[in-house]
């Protein structure tokens, strides 16, 4: 027999007004089972609380419930009283008739009365089913997590370490300190920052209690309160802290600028870095932001946007070494390559895309002597490469970079491939390919020329360990028309070899050269330079269509070459056997074919002759393997006559054998050749060794993502190359380009963007006396395990881009607080002295503008931010001392000072700095046409609107919680508010801890406040980490999922259900039935709900309680 | 004046929250529905649902978290697809399906509850007196 009993609180008058006690009392003293019904005004006061003894003590109550305000502030408060006088404190329950009825109803008294007495009726229902109920203690990991490094996590850590238990601090910046360490002095001592903290950061640094892991992100965390399991990702700094000594010599080598965010993106900082001289851990880091564009895209890998920025140093020699560990042709590149690199720069988006190839070819030029190379040891094992071209020198050279023997057999009496025999020597001298062949050759590369090879099979039979094809794509395709063979009739491929390999070639007066790629217009261009007094190329589709290179294009034109398009030769027709005239026929353009060009089809009957004494049709090259013996067994693609291999490996179908270049691919360009010839390297050093061919190759290229362009960028032409005179040009075969000078090298570098950040170009390894980095050093993921967490991640400022009527970011003096902070930094970018941003002129009239993007449910955050007025009043004040002579105005709505001595510091503000103080909020702020900042606003005092022309404007932007807080609060399972801010288990109450257990709050993360506010609620959190602590074990509450080992029928329904992995089963008697872990159990009921025998209860909440609570609400 | 009689089942971690923020903001509402506070949505059980129309409910409220950010994971998904199911079987049975409604409202809705709540009560004012 129950003898519950109800206390009723009046609440002061938040219960007792809206709702007539006395009728509640009356209504529920006639129930059934209610031994003892009473009011109070203050329940939860001592009185209160002793009424609640007696009551239990007096009337041996089995029961209590208390009608008041939400179980969330106060269940706790009654389940300890209860439990002081020996009642299970299980057996005490809340019946919330003030959140949820009285403050909810006042207009409806009767209502709220009625609907307060169904609730207590509810919990009286309740907690007639109760059973006591004992905590379940759980063993806990005496050790707190930290999240966030500013004066919040700072504090607690201290807090806690110096208690005697172990901190886990995780900072995902390289240096703890937070935005206080950005600040130059904190009101309203005008204490210097970094004076009063960095003491604080120092014990932090080398507390023995306190594990430091800063440039780390959370992962993941599992587990519950006492048992967390957390995995740590230390991203990599690029260099081995243990050794690091932060003597600074890599910051000076370094070449690469960025945008330093300490700075508020105010200064420049190098890739490699410190966020500030006082950073703990003292320590640089090296900030990689992923593969530039332009190296992602180079078929060769080069590190483009590293020799750039060395470059961009005057450090040619530096550039060559880093392009020559990729490519071993750079004089020829930086002439012919069709960089794909430029078309990927981002500085395209600017202006025009960074002269790469012309940069590439400077520092090949400026190399007066090739370099001495330090060959490695030798191994026993030949190789034979078939073929002098780009791809087969590049395999050569890669093999012998590790140590093989290497033997190149070239079939014509000159190395060099397509470069030497396709290319004319206008556009690449013969001098830079005997250059970067003999680099090549230093190696110890053999070239043997005049020596073809037929089977390449016999070559491995000759003790050659592995054969490499790279015969190129020689063969010519031909028009297939009548009079093909009439003289006068030179094939593009073959008049090239002639004329560059010295021998006599003639040709008339009137020539016309058919077809439209590269080589087509190299052969118009050698056909000028031997003395034709016409040249026409003819070219079956339109200029868009063309393959060449516009500049080649531009070239040909100047040089007096005409193009006619849309035409293709039907027919040649000669007198005596030699080529007098060709038949044409107009093109037009249809559908697009195979290739995505649209597909020209000629007219009928628009034939016309041309009179004409040669023809050079260049129409094409195909590979040709027709030299291959057929028991070889080599596969060739037929439809193609191109070598098959594998898409990886680069193997034929022979083992053994292995191809790559122009013979694989069909005509391509130099750098993908020579990309060829790497991969088949690597593939034949692999076959030597044993080692599987195809693991790991195809590698995945972490691109950069998103590549910010910077906000303050000035628009710069590109340099331009000089060239040759076309009068100079035509009568010889020297080069026409005569590239960049080595000042214009260096200027054109520097318009790198830099958008991979650190470019690897190894400069700052050279100088690193510890040996400290590692450029392949790896993010960590570290494991560790806590039983309590503190979120200290504070907070960032709200963007001035979001605020379009003050400029959306555009101007450069309309600055935020932090900004301005750095300027009066003597440690900042203008070292102390208020400058403007734009032109470093002293501004001697600033404007502060205060609640920018505060207290504005409108448009942006209904919220104030706490702490603008009072560093608005800073800035103002430190703004005289700085400049006595100028002029400070602030335009405010309220002054806020409710701190200790702030009310007074403004007031000083104000009448002993003279600073002017007028309420009104801005309208807006633009620039006259004489380019001076003008800001729009009002004096509400006087009425009146008012326009102040200024030098500088200073916005205090609203406080938002920092940035990935979404994230985290996901990962972590605990609520935010509506802004992003944590939320607090109780606003006025609970302050410092959420409702997720082991959770606990510090600081601006959870709502905007200034230092010591934020130093206070850190130790607030820190004490409750210790209250947590002192205890043996962790109480678990015990409100968890049960089962009714008769009705379970061991179906299993309920098992994966569970999240906690709380439920599993259990063989009892030679029954299969389902088991709860009370330890994992959080609660929840989702498995009991599930249960189809009804097996599954969950204790103090089961269904026959409930039914009941339903049954008797809706009487 | 038809005056609905509603139950409403609430989850202790979101729903009830925002229910104690209308009541901390002193925001005002219809009276009719009667709250219990259940640890989690996926407590509910198509049981108490179909006895709370046995015992003379005319409607049944259920409030959660939202989507992704249920305190017990994904409690949450496990009521959507019962009440899913629960609907489909109440037309079945000659109930109207909308006098079961499952929201989600998180702790800082305060304003979303009591609008929910109002249009709730007018729902069910609309559809009448349900008789089992």
């Amino acid at each position: 027999m129950n003898k519950i009993g109800v206390f009723v609180c009046h609440c002061g008058r938040n219960i007792g007004e809206p709702i007539e006690v006395e009728k509640v009392v009356q209504t529920i003293q006639n129930l059934p089972e209610v031994a003892h019904v009473e009011d109070y005004k203050y329940m939860c006061s001592e009185p209160g609380q002793n009424k609640i003894r007696t009551a239990i003590k007096e009337k041996n109550l089995t029961g209590v419930i208390v009608g008041a305000c939400s179980p969330s502030l106060h269940e706790i408060t009654f389940r300890r009283t209860v439990e002081k006088e020996g009642l299970n404190p299980y057996l005490c329950e809340i019946a919330n008739i003030r959140e949820q009825c009285s403050w909810v109803h006042k207009e409806n008294k009767e209502w709220a009365t009625l609907k307060a007495i169904k609730i207590i009726q509810s919990m009286i229902e309740k907690v007639k089913l109760n059973e006591s109920l004992f905590p379940i203690g759980i063993d806990m990991i005496k050790r707190v997590l930290i999240i966030g490094g500013g004066i919040s996590g700072i504090q607690s850590a201290l807090d806690v370490a110096n208690a005697g238990y172990e901190v886990i601090l995780v900072e995902r910046n390289p240096s703890i300190g937070g935005h206080m360490a950005q600040l130059s002095e904190t009101f309203p001592t005008l204490d210097c920052s970094q004076c009063i903290m960095t003491p604080k950061m120092v014990e932090v640094g080398q507390h023995e209690k306190i594990k430091l892991y800063t440039y780390s992100e959370i992962e993941e965390v599992s587990g519950y309160v006492g048992n967390f399991k957390i995995k740590i990702r230390k991203k990599s700094p690029f260099i081995n802290w243990e050794k690091c000594n932060g003597c600074g010599e890599c910051v000076e080598v370094c070449p690469v600028m960025m945008g330093n965010e300490f700075d508020v993106n105010l200064s420049e900082r190098k890739a490699i870095y410190r966020p500030f001289p006082q950073a703990v851990p003292n320590k640089f880091t090296i900030d990689k932001r992923g593969i530039p564009p332009c190296k992602s895209v180079c078929p060769a890998g080069v590190d483009v946007q590293g020799y750039v920025a060395l470059t961009s140093q005057g450090k040619f020699k530096e550039a060559l070494e880093l392009e020559r560990k990729e490519n071993p042709f750079p004089a020829v590149c930086g002439r012919v390559c069709t960089h794909p690199c430029e078309s990927e720069c981002k500085r395209k988006e600017v202006d025009q895309p960074v002269a790469i190839r012309e940069i590439k070819r400077v520092i090949a030029d400026e190399e007066k002597e090739l370099p001495e190379v330090k060959k490695p040891p030798q191994k026993e094992e030949k190789v034979a490469v078939i073929g002098s071209g780009p791809a087969g020198l590049s395999c050569a050279w890669g093999l012998a970079k590790m140590g093989y023997k290497v033997t190149v057999f070239e079939a014509l009496p000159v190395a060099g491939g397509m470069l030497v025999v396709g290319i004319p020597s206008f556009r690449l001298p013969r001098e830079e390919i005997k250059k970067d062949i003999e680099y090549i050759k230093r190696w110890g590369v053999e070239i043997k020329t005049n020596s073809p090879i037929k089977d390449p099979k016999k070559l491995l039979q000759e003790g050659y360990n592995a054969v490499y094809i790279a015969t190129g794509a020689h063969k010519e395709r031909k028009l297939g028309i009548e009079g093909e063979e009439l003289e006068g009739v030179y094939y593009g491929l073959d008049f090239l070899r002639k004329v560059n390999l010295n021998e006599e070639v003639k040709i008339g007066e009137k020539v016309v050269v058919v077809g439209g790629g590269n080589s087509a217009i190299d052969a118009a261009r050698t056909a000028v330079r031997l003395g034709a007094k016409e040249v026409t190329i003819v070219y079956r589709r339109s200029k868009v269509e063309m393959p060449a290179n516009e500049e080649e294009i531009e070239e040909a034109v100047k040089e007096g070459i005409k193009i006619h398009f849309l035409a293709t030769p039907v027919k040649f027709v000669g007198e005596n056997g030699r080529l007098k005239k060709m038949v044409c026929v107009k093109m037009k353009l249809g559908e697009p074919d195979s290739s995505g060009r649209r597909r020209p089809i000629p007219i009928e009957g628009s034939e016309f002759e041309m009179e004409v004494d040669t023809v050079i049709p260049t129409i094409g090259q195909t590979p040709d393997l027709d030299y291959l013996p057929k028991e070889s067994r080599i596969k060739v693609i037929e439809k193609w006559n191109s070598l098959w291999v594998d898409d990886v490996s680069f193997e034929t179908s022979v083992p053994g054998i292995f191809g790559g270049g122009d013979v694989v691919t069909g005509p391509s360009t130099v750098v993908e050749a020579i990309a060829q010839g790497k991969e088949g390297a690597i593939s034949i050093d692999r076959y030597i060794r044993g080692v599987d061919l195809k693991e790991g190759r195809k590698k995945e290229v972490k691109k950069v993502e998103k590549i910010e362009l910077p906000k303050k960028i000035k628009k710069e032409e590109r340099q331009r190359v000089k060239t040759k005179e076309v009068s100079e040009r035509v009568t010889n075969f020297e080069e026409v380009n005569l590239g960049l000078s080595k000042e214009s090298a260096i200027i054109e570098a520097k318009r790198c963007l830099s958008c991979g950040g650190c470019s690897s170009c190894g400069e700052c390894e050279k100088v690193c006396e510890p040996e400290a980095i590692d450029h392949n050093l790896k993010d960590e993921i570290i494991e560790e395990e806590v039983g309590a967490i503190i979120l200290a991640t504070g907070y960032e400022l709200y963007p001035v881009e979001k605020i379009e009527e003050y400029g959306a970011g555009e101007y450069e003096d309309v600055i935020n607080g932090l900004q301005f902070e750095r300027l009066l930094s003597a440690s900042g970018p203008t070292e102390g002295e208020v400058r403007r941003p734009s032109d470093g002129k002293i501004p001697k009239r600033v404007v502060f503008v205060s609640c920018v993007g505060s207290r504005d449910p409108e448009h942006h955050f209904p919220y104030c931010s706490k702490i603008c007025c009072m560093y608005t009043a800073k800035h103002a004040m430190l703004y005289k001392h700085h400049v006595p002579d100028g002029e400070a105005i602030v335009f405010y709505i309220d002054t806020r000072t409710a701190g200790k001595s702030y009310e007074e510091f403004i007031t000083k503000t104000q009448e002993e700095e003279k600073v002017t103080y007028i309420r009104g909020k801005v309208s807006k702020i633009f620039k006259n046409n004489n380019n001076e900042l003008v800001v729009w606003g009002a004096d509400t005092l006087v009425g009146k609107s008012i326009e102040v022309v200024c030098d500088m404007v200073v916005l205090s932007m609203a406080i938002t919680p920092a940035k990935g807080i979404k994230e985290l609060t996901q990962k972590l399972k605990i609520q935010i508010d509506e802004h992003g801010f944590l939320q607090e288990a109780h606003p006025k109450l609970r302050p410092v801890e959420t409702l997720s257990p082991g959770f606990f709050l510090a600081g601006c993360a959870q709502a905007p406040k200034d230092i010591p506010d934020a130093v206070a609620q850190a130790s607030g959190a820190s004490a409750r980490v210790l209250e947590m602590f002192s205890k043996d074990k962790y109480l678990h509450d015990p409100i968890v999922a049960e089962v009714d080992e008769d009705k379970c029928s061991g179906c299993g329904i309920c098992i994966p259900l569970c999240v906690y992995g709380a439920r599993e089963y259990e063989v009892k008697e030679e029954k299969r039935i389902a088991k709860v872990n009370e330890i994992l159990c959080e609660g929840c009921g989702s498995c009991v709900a599930a249960c189809p025998s009804g097996a599954g209860g969950q204790k103090n909440f089961k269904d026959t309680q409930i039914f009941k609570m339903i049954e008797v609400v809706l009487k | 004046m038809f005056e609905p009689k509603i139950i409403c089942f609430f989850c202790k971690w979101c729903t009830s929250q925002a229910a104690d923020l209308a009541g901390t903001s002193r925001m005002e509402y219809l009276p009719n529905g009667i709250p219990l506070r259940f640890m989690c949505s996926s407590r509910v059980d198509i049981e108490h649902i179909l006895w709370a129309f046995t015992k003379g409910a005319d409607g049944v409220l259920i409030g959660g978290c939202h989507p992704g950010d249920c305190h017990y994971q994904n409690g949450n998904y496990k009521t959507r697809r019962r009440i899913k199911l629960l609907k489909k079987m109440l037309k079945e049975l000659g109930i109207e399906p909308e006098r079961v409604r499952l929201e989600w409202i998180s702790a800082s809705e305060g304003k979303k509850f009591v609008r929910v709540m109002n249009q709730f009560v007018e729902e069910i004012k609309q559809l009448g007196e349900l008789k089992v």
